[in-house]
């Protein structure tokens, strides 16, 4: 009984203090994997999306209130995510940012899409900050989905491009990819761009999910296969330890990839990985606003920015640009309108021009292709290694057309 | 014959690694019945203690070094904690290894970060032994290969052949009869647990340079080391290094084989109907390399409870 009458108590408290408040600041809820094998990239999602926050609440936040943001995890999960997803809806979070595993993202897009349908008016947004499977953007698309990163063909269309004009493509190609949503789509883009890259698919592997030690029987598969490259989507310890086992084997092969940035690879693959590629949406060295923005990223966050942080930053800038162009209504936000302002942003960032695509909301985002040299200005992971720059890519040179199974149903 | 040969190296080195994490793993099983989820662990706490030293002492001195720390940390782990819960019985035992996993893979987090540390092989072992149809074998897998075979002729021999051999083994079935007869049986048990501990922080000190030393390291061969245990059978030696050498080569020879059930639907001229129907029987065996260890486990339980090698189910 005391405790009901503690708790009745408290709430009441609880509620005389919260009414005075004017407007109701706008909550963001991170859903991440902060916890458990993965979480060494969920943090790095969380310091990305940290940085650029810390810089929208300095410029004034939103309807004049810091933005606020809480941090669940979804210890790696679907079923953890989307608990966590439903926690912090009920903690009043109109906004939900994840990165790290497409399997996650299309929990979270469904629960969203049908959180959305079930409560028209208090509608929530998902930003989709690393979930790079394509279904996300294809059959699963939806109006309150924003994916800020890329997929498996503008990673393969890229690459495959650069390579073969720096003339370091040769004609076979082994598609070495993870046997799950991501990796098949890496396969799939693999095999649909031989034509325009002027190569053969001579083999593809799909294999287990991280759970790999010893890669050396599929370096001879490799090998029997007589591939010039390796394109591959691996990330982790499937790449780590696929590239470890090349180099242990002496066999000369090039790797086309899309991770090999992940802190820690470099350091860890040693001279095997100088010559290797990688398409991603930043480099350091392309000019002096992207070393502006990777200093400043150093100062505050004790790092440069690498893997899948600038794209993380860049996606919190579309919001903030869209919260800009989004007046309060009775002193509360309306997400269908930061949602249709989200589709006009256009920012310009080191990289170049970034906009979100309304058709499947997919971010038209600028590519650039990168070789792993010495000669490179920024080292890497402590090394004498860097990325050096091969080819770079406008947003609209790099992304894929709208998959034709995303239709989106548009609020009136 | 190309594809046969690499593929037996491959998978026998493989499996010799297996091995030494599941030796000592099986190895206390056998001897206390502590079913140690931890285990993987000191074999984590190998490389990353062998990573630290061989900075400061090089990197053979370090190989050497690293498993008798990890040693004194399972005699610590015996002697404070385990003998404290043995009273209450497996269920106490399991339950404190498996919350020591965790608490040792966040030390280690806390201490080296999240990410793979840059613990490599030294470039002066860093040759091929011999060529193998064009391609090098490297002399490292050899010498994990190596490492293994004597470590398991070491323990075999110190089981059999020796006095404190015939103390430990004795220990295990009479512990009381071992007691009266003068033998400091806790001791006898502190010193097995140490010396499995040992033996899996040595495998984590040589494998961890060849493959990746990161705080998940534990975890991916931790459910594999068990599945060694209990195909070979729990407390067998001989099973432990059988059963490893069978998923070492399972493991293997799978990856290059491109066989679904479509190709079997196909020798009774079905194919066509399978390919349509596509899914699980066109699905290659290839891509399922990493879960058959499982499934020889499974067919293990369901006709051999007792593994391959094991006496007691």
């Amino acid at each position: 009984m005391n405790k009901t009458k503690l708790a009745l108590a408290l709430s009441a408290l609880g509620l005389a203090l919260a009414a005075p408040a004017q407007a109701d600041p706008l909550k963001i809820a991170l859903v991440e994997t902060l916890s458990g094998p993965q979480a060494s990239t969920g943090l790095m999602y969380r310091a990305a999306v940290k940085y650029q926050l810390a810089n929208l609440n300095e410029a004034g936040g939103w309807n004049g209130e810091p933005i606020q943001i809480a941090e669940y995890d979804n210890q790696g999960g679907p079923a953890g995510a989307s608990d966590k997803v439903k926690a912090a809806i009920a903690e009043g979070a109109r906004v939900i940012i994840q990165g790290s595993s497409s399997a996650v993202s299309g929990q979270i897009t469904e629960d969203v899409r049908k959180y959305n349908l079930r409560n028209p008016g208090k509608e929530v947004l998902f930003l989709n900050m690393g979930g790079e499977a394509l279904e996300l953007t294809g059959d699963k698309c939806h109006f309150y989905h924003f994916r800020f990163t890329t997929n498996a063909p503008i990673r393969v269309k890229t690459l495959v491009i650069a390579m073969k004009e720096a003339g370091d493509l040769g004609t076979k190609v082994y598609s070495m990819n993870q046997n799950y949503s991501w990796g098949n789509d890496m396969d799939k883009s693999i095999k649909a761009f031989a034509k325009q890259g002027g190569y053969t698919v001579v083999e593809s592997t799909l294999h287990d999910v991280n759970k790999i030690q010893d890669f050396s029987p599929y370096v001879s598969k490799i090998k029997a296969s007589g591939a010039e490259t390796v394109l591959t989507g691996n990330w982790s310890n499937d790449l780590l330890l696929l590239m470890k086992a090349t180099r242990a084997a002496g066999l000369k092969v090039r790797f086309g990839t899309v991770f090999l940035d992940q802190v820690g690879n470099l350091a860890n693959a040693g001279d095997t990985a100088v010559g290797h590629y990688i398409a991603h949406a930043f480099n350091i060295q392309a000019g002096d606003e992207a070393a502006k923005f990777g200093e400043d990223y150093k100062a505050k966050t004790g790092h440069y920015p690498t893997f899948i942080e600038p794209q993380t930053v860049f996606g919190m800038r579309m919001l903030g640009e869209a919260l800009k162009q989004t007046k309060p209504e009775d002193g509360k936000i309306n997400i269908t309108e930061v949602a249709r302002n989200l589709e006009k942003v256009k920012i310009t960032t080191p990289m170049g021009e970034q906009h979100m695509r309304a058709e499947d909301h997919q971010v038209v985002l600028p590519i650039v292709v990168s070789k792993v040299t010495k000669d490179a200005k920024y080292k890497v992971d402590g090394t004498d290694m860097g990325f050096d720059i091969v080819k770079r890519f406008t947003g609209e040179e790099a992304v894929n057309p709208v998959e034709a199974t995303c239709k989106m149903k548009r609020p009136a | 014959m190309e594809f046969f040969t690499v593929s037996l190296l491959n998978g026998t080195i493989y499996g010799l690694l297996l091995f030494m994490v599941s030796a000592g793993l099986t190895l206390i099983f056998g001897m206390m019945g502590v079913l140690n989820f931890a285990h993987t662990s000191f074999y984590m706490v190998g490389a990353y203690l062998a990573y630290s030293l061989q900075e400061v002492v090089g990197f053979w001195p370090a190989i050497i070094i690293s498993p008798l720390i990890v040693g004194v940390l399972g005699a610590v782990v015996e002697r404070y904690m385990l003998r404290r819960v043995h009273q209450y019985g497996h269920g106490h035992q399991l339950l404190l290894t498996f919350g020591l996993s965790f608490i040792i893979a966040e030390v280690i987090k806390l201490f080296y970060g999240n990410y793979p540390v840059d613990y490599r092989i030294p470039e002066s072992l860093r040759f091929s032994a011999f060529d193998v149809f064009g391609a090098n074998y490297p002399f490292y897998r050899l010498l994990i290969g190596g490492t293994s075979l004597l470590m398991f002729a070491l323990i075999y021999l110190l089981l059999t052949k020796t006095r404190v051999g015939i103390v430990v083994r004795s220990a295990i079935y009479r512990p009381r009869m071992v007691e009266a007869l003068g033998h400091n049986v806790p001791m006898v048990f502190m010193g097995v647990f140490a010396v499995g501990a040992a033996l899996a922080g040595l495998a984590g000190a040589v494998a961890g340079a060849f493959y990746t030393t990161n705080p998940n390291m534990a975890i991916e061969l931790g459910v594999l080391v068990f599945v060694v245990v209990v195909v070979g059978g729990l407390g067998s030696l001989e099973g432990a290094m059988v059963a490893s050498l069978l998923i070492g080569l399972i493991s293997s020879f799978s990856v290059g084989i491109d066989y679904s059930l479509a190709d079997l639907f196909g020798l009774m001229g079905a194919r066509e109907w399978a390919e349509g129907v596509g899914g699980l029987l066109t699905l290659k065996l290839s891509s399922l390399a990493a879960t058959i260890p499982f499934l020889l486990m499974l067919l293990v339980l369901l006709f051999r409870p007792s593994g391959l090698m094991g006496t007691r189910e």
